[in-house]
């Protein structure tokens, strides 16, 4: 019936191409809604959630809370350990991401623009996250860290993170400075300029769109490492979000599920919001981060 | 950072500055040689000093723990605090005699395979999907890569709510379909499926961008003269992409091993590793050992185990990458 019509209309595309044309669009359709709900309802649900009064969680099925609160929100802020926790993460955040940038952009200028001994060894760089995951690290710098009583210091974190970011922060650093045209620094080098301020001045304003993308990059592994903060901290005041989330877990079971879900909304949102302002620059330094 | 403040000022002068009267031709030629390799050649200290930071930081932080890890691994204490003795292999020995730890193995292969049985095919059905939507909704893309953002804790926590027993919303439609009372948490068989999913959930995107990578390189003119021959939608895809995209359906596999292998924060947030055991795979038998029994020595042979499936992963990894020639990222 409604292929006649069709066709009807359309004396060109004959009632079978129209149904096919349908198809396709059924079988690209139906996948499309689905990745849409996968990656999407369970979030929105869990921001539901978290609006809702602890009785409303089973008692109101609806996605748009009955009878709004903040309750959920104010039993975390009030939660002992969350605000130091969301300080604690700002801060190892950033200062993973400057100390990542500050020691792999020389180190990656030296491996992209020199004849050394030593070059092969980026290749073993990019190997290496791959071979020792944070996992692996987690136990044996516990144990260092004891030793050294490093244990409860953010700046322990951070150096922590940042050394299981430098490798590919630097071989991802070295493709972009590969980008960079040799000829703009011979030129500067003709005339008279530095080392230092080849790099200052050429280098690393070409190269700002990696200096963001790794600062992310950095900033990411910081704000959800888990692993590592599990074995480095012991105290409450020095974790990070993730392992106070975890703790909130254990503690209060499934009698807070509004707090919960409060909780880990509060730990997406900041980074989410930075990736939407930057996600030009972002997402192809991430998705190559993990690929490589 | 110290090394860009002592760059020596005698590299300044670049290429030229060994033959500064040589004919022009000869110093353009030197120029030329110097731009394959570098930009001044054998520099003297200067990359060392450059790299020298990094490398000792790799060094400290990814090598020396992992080597550290199998010295301690070596020896083995009575008790808590005890003096060390040393047993040579003897922490291995006792973990393959040990039902407990075996177990976590096998739980580890279970876990890794479901992973992957429910993640491949998932995510090549999305890539699929994404390289053809055209438009408007290009903008799925942008938020597929979301989950990956997402802390592993905080995807257990979604994955408790939507999976609770009494309004979750996965059991909601469950029941509409005739399937009452899912109890997601306390049968082992549904809590192992539930750190799945989680997991899953997590991964994916990256699984997705690699496949979608991959079919956005299948020739166009290819699919076209498919779609002439007669094959349409799914058939298409299975008859003309599928075999173009083996290499990255083989990296995605590893990789999706990979991270479900060295899974701890979502499992453990997830269901701690119950009921009972039920989910206790390595990196929770690796959690236990550590921090709860505190069994430094026998956690350390545990870590070089998890360190050896790891890099079976890795050497497969790297000969696809090789063998296919992949660009890498």
């Amino acid at each position: 019936m409604t292929a006649t019509t069709v066709a009807d209309r359309r004396p060109v595309s004959s009632p079978e191409a129209r149904v096919k044309r349908w198809l396709r669009r059924i079988f690209i359709g139906i996948p499309l809604a689905a990745l849409a709900i996968w990656t999407i309802y369970p979030m929105l649900m869990t921001l539901s959630i978290s609006f809702k009064t602890k009785a409303d969680v089973s008692a109101d099925p609806g996605l748009i809370p009955a009878n709004p609160t903040l309750d959920g929100y104010r039993s975390v802020l009030e939660r002992d350990g969350f605000q130091s926790a969301f300080v604690n993460s700002m801060l190892v955040g950033l200062g993973t991401a400057l100390l990542t940038v500050v020691l792999a952009v020389p180190a990656a200028y030296a491996f992209a623009r020199f004849r050394f001994r030593g070059r092969h060894l980026l290749l073993l760089f990019t190997l290496l996250p791959r071979l020792i995951p944070a996992l692996g690290l987690m136990v044996p710098l516990y144990r260092i860290a004891v030793t050294l009583g490093a244990i409860d210091h953010l700046l322990t974190l951070i150096v922590a993170f940042t050394g299981t970011v430098l490798p590919l922060a630097v071989w991802l650093f070295v493709g972009f400075f590969q980008q960079v045209p040799r000829e703009l620094e011979e030129a500067a080098n003709v005339d008279g300029a530095s080392l230092y301020s080849r790099i200052r001045y050429i280098v690393l304003p070409l190269a700002f769109p990696a200096i963001i993308t790794i600062g992310v990059l950095a900033f990411r592994e910081a704000w959800n490492e888990f692993n590592l903060v599990l074995g480095l901290t012991s105290s409450p005041g020095s974790r990070t979000l993730p392992y106070e989330l975890f703790l909130m877990t254990q503690t209060t079971g499934f009698q807070d599920n509004p707090g919960q879900a409060a909780f880990a909304i509060m730990t997406i949102i900041p980074f989410i919001f930075v990736y939407l302002r930057l996600e030009r620059y972002v997402v192809s330094g991430l998705t190559s981060g993990a690929l490589k | 950072m110290s090394g860009i403040d002592t760059s020596p000022p005698r590299e300044v002068a670049g290429p030229s500055e060994p033959q500064p009267e040589l004919p022009r031709t000869r110093r353009l030629r030197t120029l030329a040689r110097a731009d394959k390799s570098s930009l001044v050649g054998h520099a003297g200290a200067t990359p060392y000093v450059l790299s020298g930071p990094s490398i000792l930081m790799v060094t400290a932080l990814l090598v020396f723990p992992v080597v550290y890890a199998v010295w301690v691994s070596l020896f083995d204490a009575e008790f808590i605090g005890g003096p060390q003795e040393f047993v040579g292999l003897g922490q291995y020995t006792a973990l393959l005699g040990d039902p407990d730890f075996m177990g976590s193995v096998g739980r580890t292969l279970i876990f890794v395979t479901g992973v992957l049985v429910i993640g491949v095919p998932l995510g090549l059905v999305f890539a699929f999907a994404l390289s053809r939507a055209t438009g408007k909704l290009r903008f799925l893309r942008g938020i597929t890569i979301v989950p990956y953002l997402i802390s592993g804790i905080a995807t257990a926590v979604i994955f408790r709510l939507i999976l609770n027993r009494d309004f979750g919303e996965v059991n909601r439609v469950l029941g509409f379909l005739g399937i009452e009372d899912v109890a997601w948490f306390s049968d082992p068989t549904l809590a192992m499926l539930a750190s799945m999913l989680a997991q899953v959930w997590s991964d994916l995107p990256l699984v997705i961008l690699l496949l979608l990578g991959g079919l956005m390189t299948v020739d166009a003119e290819l699919l076209d003269a498919a779609d002439v021959d007669g094959a349409t939608g799914w058939k298409r895809a299975l008859m003309v992409s599928i075999p173009l995209i083996i290499p990255q359906l083989v990296l995605a596999t590893i990789l999706l091993s990979y991270q479900a292998l060295t899974s701890l924060g979502v499992i453990l947030a997830l269901t701690g590793g119950g009921p009972v055991d039920a989910t206790r795979t390595l990196p929770v038998a690796l959690y236990e050992a550590a921090f709860v029994d505190l069994e430094t020595n026998k956690a350390m042979a545990i870590v070089i185990v998890i360190l050896l499936f790891n890099a079976l992963l890795t050497l497969g990894y790297w000969l696809i990458s090789r063998r296919f020639d992949l660009e890498e990222a």
